[in-house]
């Protein structure tokens, strides 16, 4: 079991583009094709991750700079969410006996909505992806091949049927087209 | 030499477009005047035989044997793209791949999959993938008096600007995924010629029975709309984040599902106009409805 003040999160900064905006932060992963936009709560956090600082720390400096409270609780649902989206150096596990929190649990303690850190994410698509389908395209997926958009499918409609089922390309007519 | 190249090329034609170097040779020199009006807009001859892609269209048709004919190809560079009877169905091909390859490997604009429109000085970006209603809603937004920029691509410029791509719209018959082209004079809409700063960002897809209450997306997040509709995100990762930066720095980008495209024009250029009161080219007023909280 890990202690807290031994967890010292390390900000990834290698094959990454940084953008800064007035109130978030992009960030592109080269590496895995990736975007993400960080509110101001989480980009505040993923900018203290030096590697030194223990999660206390980096909640009293985010502290600091915010102005509105930020907890060891904000700070650690901050690094679970940067961590799942590759931009640690190492995926920060919360220890055991550390309460599991989410967003809701954070607005339902008070915390406004806007300060509840939120990386929010998106693939970067293929070219293909960002075309409209054609037809018996060239490399395009056959009916019943997994898939995510229809431009993708030879006859262009990328279909989920029910929740738990991957979509798949069907036919033509064949409901909603992803 | 590749085995391609050996199979007897009749004429050939070279152009740029967006500063693109595309060859197309064909065995039948009778074709080749037919494949112009499926080049990109704005394209142009070029005499340098150096090309950064070359598409090979070898005509089939009958045989001297009887009973046989043989089938239409198209190849980029030496890649199979079709092979069917259907001639047209080889042309749509080419346009398509075309049109994608100078979308993707142009370093001079930026080509974000998006319907566009003018308004007032200003541009409504419709970003989307394939069937969520882009065409239409740039149809029902040419109709009320918008001026026609594209339904397929939003062409950016390191400043954000769009710049026209004045194709004919591809519009789908109902259950019918194959499209037909309808000249922008069709809906009695006119092209725009100049490039424009975007006012609005509409990110939307039809929903039967839906209504139209969109939220206004943070800066960061109105990016990451655009970017997922952009065709070269993974190319040049750094110079679509800039210009699309650009672009919602300084425009709204609004969310949400949309029921009809009628019920939801008046609204979204009544927001592209600033939140004023919305008078038509012919001088009357629209009614406001439905407007975007």
């Amino acid at each position: 079991m890990k202690k807290l003040g031994r967890v010292r999160p390390q900000a990834r900064t290698d094959d990454l583009i940084v953008r800064e905006l007035s109130e978030e932060v992009l960030v592109y992963d080269l590496t895995r094709n990736k975007a993400h936009s960080l509110n101001k709560t989480a980009a505040l956090i993923w900018g203290f991750c030096d590697g030194r600082s223990t999660v206390p720390q980096i909640s009293r400096l985010a502290q600091e700079q915010s102005a509105t409270p930020v907890n060891d609780q904000v700070v650690w649902l901050a690094l679970e969410q940067l961590g799942k989206s590759h931009l640690l150096r190492n995926r920060i596990i919360r220890p055991v006996g550390e309460p599991q929190i989410t967003r809701r649990d954070l607005v339902r303690l008070g915390l406004a909505a806007a300060a509840v850190p939120v990386v929010f994410s998106i693939v970067a698509p293929l070219a293909v992806q960002a075309a409209t389908c054609v037809m018996n395209a060239p490399n395009c997926l056959p009916n019943n091949t997994n898939c995510t958009t229809s431009s993708q499918c030879c006859q262009c409609c990328c279909h989920q049927t029910g929740s738990g089922n991957p979509p798949k390309c069907t036919g033509i007519s064949t409901g909603t087209c992803l | 030499m590749q085995k391609i190249d050996r199979l007897g090329w009749a004429a050939g034609k070279s152009f740029r477009s967006y500063g693109v170097r595309v060859g197309i040779r064909v065995n039948n020199p009778e074709v080749l005047d037919q494949l112009e009006k499926y080049f990109p807009p704005g394209w142009k001859p070029a005499v340098s035989p150096v090309v950064d892609r070359l598409y090979s269209l070898k005509v089939g048709g009958s045989s001297s044997r009887p009973g046989v004919r043989y089938f239409h190809l198209l190849y980029g560079n030496v890649v199979r793209l079709a092979r069917t009877a259907d001639i047209e169905e080889l042309f749509t091909v080419f346009e398509s791949d075309l049109q994608l390859y100078v979308a993707e490997v142009t370093r001079h604009r930026l080509f974000v999959h998006a319907g566009v429109v003018g308004w007032k000085g200003v541009a409504i970006l419709i970003p989307g993938l394939s069937f969520s209603g882009k065409t239409t809603l740039v149809s029902e937004l040419v109709r009320a008096g918008a001026t026609y920029y594209s339904d397929e691509y939003a062409v950016l410029d390191r400043h954000g600007r769009v710049h026209p791509y004045p194709r004919a719209l591809l519009i789908r018959q109902n259950g019918n995924q194959k499209s037909s082209k309808c000249p922008i004079e069709r809906l009695g809409g006119v092209a725009g010629r100049k490039p424009l700063p975007v006012g609005l960002v509409v990110v939307s897809h039809y929903r039967a029975g839906s209504r139209w209450r969109p939220r206004q997306l943070p800066e960061g997040r109105g990016v990451l709309a655009l970017l997922a509709n952009t065709v070269s995100a993974r190319r040049q990762p750094k110079t679509a984040l800039s210009t699309l930066e650009h672009v919602a720095s300084r425009a709204p980008v609004l969310k949400g599902a949309r029921g009809e495209a009628k019920e939801v024009v008046d609204s979204i250029l009544h927001k592209a106009n600033g939140g004023r009161p919305l008078i038509s080219q012919g001088g009357s007023v629209h009614s406001k409805t439905n407007s975007p909280k």
